[in-house]
């Protein structure tokens, strides 16, 4: 445990200090360029390109979350029962969509630019929450339910007090799921001119620099495995206060 | 006092309840008794109204509870079902803080309740309060699920299936407990079970229920003597009744003028526990003893058996 | 135990798809014309894009279904009025690329717009809540797909699309568009095999060896969540220095860009699925089975070819189930590092802001991705229904 944390807590330190400076790192690139090509990415501050990537990855969750967690509740509530069978298939099929399909269908609708990303990182970042969400309030445990309402608690403090602390850690699972897909297709996303990470590597694909390719990757790779393992980290935590297993590695 | 009256319940053609009338005395304790599916469950959950009777009403003391908000009556009737529902994500003292918090009781009142009740059921506050449900062993589930229905001190506590997920040994100490907090806070207690042995040990009176209607309510004796039906006789088991009626009996009830040797028996004791002593001992007679220890006569084989058969 | 419903009353989700018909008939438009490819476009509602009769007749049958799915819960009705409905709408959209290209212009484009994809999607949610409700065993779910299929194959072939726009760019690269189809299918299948290969193996060495278990998971689990075109890119550099020195591979094709980092990244990608899922199938063995296994003195060998495998079957087919799906989508972004297949249309029409180009990538990935999870859904169902 106590390896896990040093070794999060250097690479974390490793992609600070990359991103600040990263001029500082030129000598492990530059075996990898031709002579006379630049070493490191200098189209643009990495650090700026890395929270422009965040942002955009941050906003679109935030919307997805709010958005699926409401649908997931709607769903399971008598009035809304109708919609359960069709949204479990839709949630299905969606997933089929390859996260570039979305983004490259999104383009001719909105233009170039953040906006076609967005929108594919806000509807494929839906689908996990919401799954996750179904599968959190319907596992509720019934006797606590029917303890619930034998105690008096109205629809709302049961949804409130109840089911969604309940769900809570699997809900998390699913935003964290919906994270790390948001946080490649936003790399793609530069395809289609939105600001991110992907600039950089895409920058090196067009110019044959492979250095500024590798730079992008481990920058992106270093994100979402830290992300991942930090969303991991309070899910589990969150789990284990219900004391429910959660497996050490999902 | 709880009256029911003419209590009913259909679900489109098929009656669960049909027609159930009955009173619950301040302080006691009625058990409801039956198979599984004979509507014991509903007739118990039309009580908080978890589920709306078809027709008849329920008052608890002399009010109709359809007059109640449902919330509000929950709110004052305690609810223990099997398996308790403990909620997963808080601790002890916050599943037992649930209805008074709900009540926007203060904060150092809701603490100072929870540590009255951890104390009345034997959990050490300082051990048990933030402990989480998933901690703690099947018997303290059991005690904390009635602690969390006792908080806001309901006069009316309903009880389903309560010791149905316990093992015979914790089962019978949950049995005895359970009574004496009964008879420490003067709470009044409907149970449903469909375990006979378990109605007469706890009931003041026993409901029996079969087929969604009730056949016979009455004291434990009443049935033992003069079951309602042969239903209810083979309910109560026939070959084991004189063994039930030694039971519900006393020492008290038995005890004769004279001297014996041995080692006394309560005067407290039930007459099936002392017939057990002298079958054991293999003796005719033993003293019996008051609390204090003071002989007050004797017990014998024959002055028992007398209590295991009908009165003339 | 539920009280009967009044004889008339609405259905919510019917309203909603009523509604969404209701604003794709009057409100938005059907088609949308172009001068050129990539000209912007004209839009044309439904009464524009076809002739009179023809477009009363599509607008009559819509209302009717719209009608009947907010009145109407029973799924045979349901799913019978959403066939008739994509049957009419579906070859009135080629009707309409006729009625709408000039005669002999070989660069006016149609392509559909927002009305006929809001009718589409209303009736392929009827049918999908119809098909959800009738709860289709694995044959009949096959069936399904295999009908849709068919009548997807034969609209292809009738030739009534043929003016469409996506058709168009189709024709003036169908050889392209078969041979990245072959490699899209060799990425996304060859991967997967590969995966098998080396993944079962790891699990069941990953099952017996607690150490080994958690470091496979967890380090699979790491590349789980590296994004896929960071690891393509992680992947160009050895790849390429490989190819710079080794003379051999170069010769045999390894490349830093092309084919090669994208097999690789997808087969890595692959691997967490397959060996966690071995694991999982195997732990899941009942131990009472094991033990009679060698009971009757199996050997280690015969006690996993004979009782652990068959028993953790469904389980692995689950994890190549996840795998296929995944690769299939994945596949996609190969051709941003010249690894080919369906990716490198939607990446070409995304430079040329050509969207019937993208979407000539991306239909047929959706397609082949959503057929492979209900062809192996169904296996998996099967699989386990054999077992109990």
């Amino acid at each position: 445990m106590r390896l896990a944390s040093l070794v999060r807590l250097i690479s974390l330190l490793l992609l600070v200090a990359f991103i600040a400076m990263p001029q500082a790192f030129a000598f492990a690139f530059e075996p990898l360029v031709t002579p006379g090509a630049p070493a490191i990415y200098n189209q643009g501050s990495l650090f700026s390109l890395t929270l422009q990537h965040l942002r955009t990855v941050c906003l679109a969750t935030i919307a997805s979350t709010i958005l699926a967690v409401s649908l997931g509740i709607f769903v399971t509530r008598p009035s809304g029962g109708e919609f359960l069978p069709l949204s479990r298939s839709l949630v299905n099929i969606g997933q089929t969509f390859p996260p570039i399909a979305v983004l490259a269908i999104a383009v001719p609708l909105v233009g170039f630019g953040e906006k076609p990303t967005f929108i594919a990182l806000f509807l494929y970042g839906l689908l996990p929450i919401f799954e996750n969400t179904l599968t959190g309030l319907t596992q509720v445990p019934t006797q606590a339910m029917e303890a619930a309402r034998g105690m008096g608690m109205n629809t709302w403090q049961r949804l409130s007090q109840v089911e969604l602390p309940l769900a809570f850690p699997v809900i998390l699972a699913g935003i964290r799921l919906s994270v790390i897909i948001s946080l490649g297709t936003a790399t793609i996303g530069s395809t289609v001119a939105a600001k991110g990470l992907g600039e950089v590597i895409i920058a090196g694909l067009q110019s044959n620099n492979i250095a500024f390719v590798l730079q992008g990757g481990l920058v992106v790779a270093l994100l979402a495995v830290l992300i991942h393992d930090g969303l991991g980290l309070i899910e589990r935590a969150a789990a284990r206060k219900l004391g429910r297993f959660v497996d050490e590695v999902s | 006092m709880i009256e029911i009256e003419h209590l009913t319940k259909r679900y489109g053609t098929n009656v669960v309840v049909d027609d159930v009338s009955f009173t619950v005395e301040e302080g006691t304790l009625t058990v409801i008794v039956g198979t599984s599916g004979a509507g014991k469950s509903t007739l118990l959950r039309m009580i908080n109204r978890l589920v709306e009777p078809s027709a008849g009403r329920v008052f608890i003391d002399g009010e109709d509870t359809r007059a109640i908000p449902e919330d509000e009556l929950r709110h004052r009737i305690g609810y223990v079902i099997q398996g308790y529902g403990l909620f997963p994500h808080r601790d002890v003292a916050a599943n037992i803080a649930t209805v008074p918090r709900l009540l926007g009781w203060e904060r150092r009142k809701i603490a100072q309740r929870v540590d009255e009740l951890l104390d009345l059921f034997q959990l050490d506050p300082a051990e048990f309060a933030h402990k989480f449900p998933h901690e703690l062993s099947g018997g303290q589930q059991q005690r904390v699920g009635v602690a969390r229905a006792l908080a806001a001190r309901p006069s009316l506590l309903l009880m389903d299936e309560p010791f149905g997920a316990l093992d015979a040994v914790i089962r019978s100490k949950a049995q005895d407990d359970l009574l004496a907090i009964q008879r420490r806070l003067g709470t009044t207690i409907v149970l449903v079970t469909h375990d006979m042995n378990e109605a007469f040990h706890l009931g003041d009176r026993i409901a029996v229920m079969d087929q969604a209607r009730l056949l016979q309510h009455a004291t434990p004796a009443e049935m033992l003597m003069h079951p309602a039906d042969d239903f209810v006789e083979r309910l109560v088991g026939t070959a084991e009744r004189p063994f039930r009626l030694l039971s519900l009996a006393k020492v008290q009830d038995a005890i004769e003028p004279g001297e014996a040797m041995g080692e006394p028996v309560a005067i407290s004791d039930s007459l099936h526990d002392a017939l057990s002593r002298l079958m054991w001992t293999g003796r005719d007679a033993l003293p019996v003893a008051d609390a204090r220890g003071v002989i007050l006569g004797k017990v014998s084989v024959g002055g028992i058996l007398q209590h295991g058969r009908p009165l003339p | 135990m539920v009280p009967p419903r009044p004889a008339l009353s609405l259905d919510h989700l019917g309203c909603v798809i009523a509604i969404l018909i209701g604003v794709a008939l009057f409100a938005a438009p059907f088609a949308t014309y172009r001068a050129t490819r990539i000209a912007s476009g004209d839009s044309r509602l439904l009464i524009e894009a076809l002739p009179i009769a023809m477009g009363a007749v599509v607008a009559l049958v819509a209302l009717t279904i719209a009608v009947g799915a907010a009145l109407m819960r029973d799924p045979l009705g349901r799913l019978g009025s959403a066939v008739i409905g994509l049957a009419v709408l579906l070859p009135s959209l080629g009707l309409s690329a006729g009625y709408l290209t000039p005669a002999d212009n070989t660069f006016a484009r149609v392509s559909p717009s927002v009305g006929f994809w809001l009718l589409a999607l209303s009736f392929s949610l009827l049918a999908i809540d119809a098909l959800a409700r009738m709860r289709l065993g694995p044959y009949g779910r096959i069936a399904a797909l295999l009908v849709g299929l068919i009548a997807l194959a034969l609209l292809l072939f009738s030739g009534i699309w043929d003016d469409l726009s996506i058709l168009k760019e189709y024709r003036t690269r169908s050889d392209t568009f078969w041979r990245e189809a072959r490699q899209h299918l060799f990425l996304a299948f060859g991967s997967m095999a590969a995966a098998c290969a080396v993944g079962i193996p790891l699990g069941i060495a990953g099952h017996r060896l607690k150490t080994l278990r958690t470091a496979l998971l967890q380090g699979l689990g790491i590349v789980q969540t590296i994004p896929s075109i960071a690891l393509f890119g992680l992947l160009m550099a050895p790849l390429g220095a490989i190819a710079a020195s080794v003379p051999l591979a170069a010769a045999l094709g390894i490349k830093g860009i092309g084919a090669a980092p994208a097999f690789i990244a997808l087969f890595l990608y692959a691997l967490f699925p397959i060996v966690a899922n071995t694991i999982a199938g195997l732990s899941q063995v009942p131990a009472a089975a094991v033990d009679a296994a060698r009971g009757m003195g199996m050997s280690a060998r015969q006690k996993l070819v004979q009782v652990e495998m068959p028993l953790a079957f469904p389980v692995i087919l689950a994890g190549i189930r996840i795998v296929l799906v995944q690769n299939l989508g994945l596949a996609t972004v190969a051709a941003l590092i010249g690894g080919g297949g369906f990716g490198t249309f939607v990446f070409q029409g995304i430079g040329q802001t050509a969207i019937d180009l993208v979407l000539l990538g991306a239909i047929p990935t959706v397609i082949l991705s959503f057929a492979a999870s209900i062809v192996l859904d169904a296996l998996v169902e099967l699989a386990k229904g054999a077992l109990a």
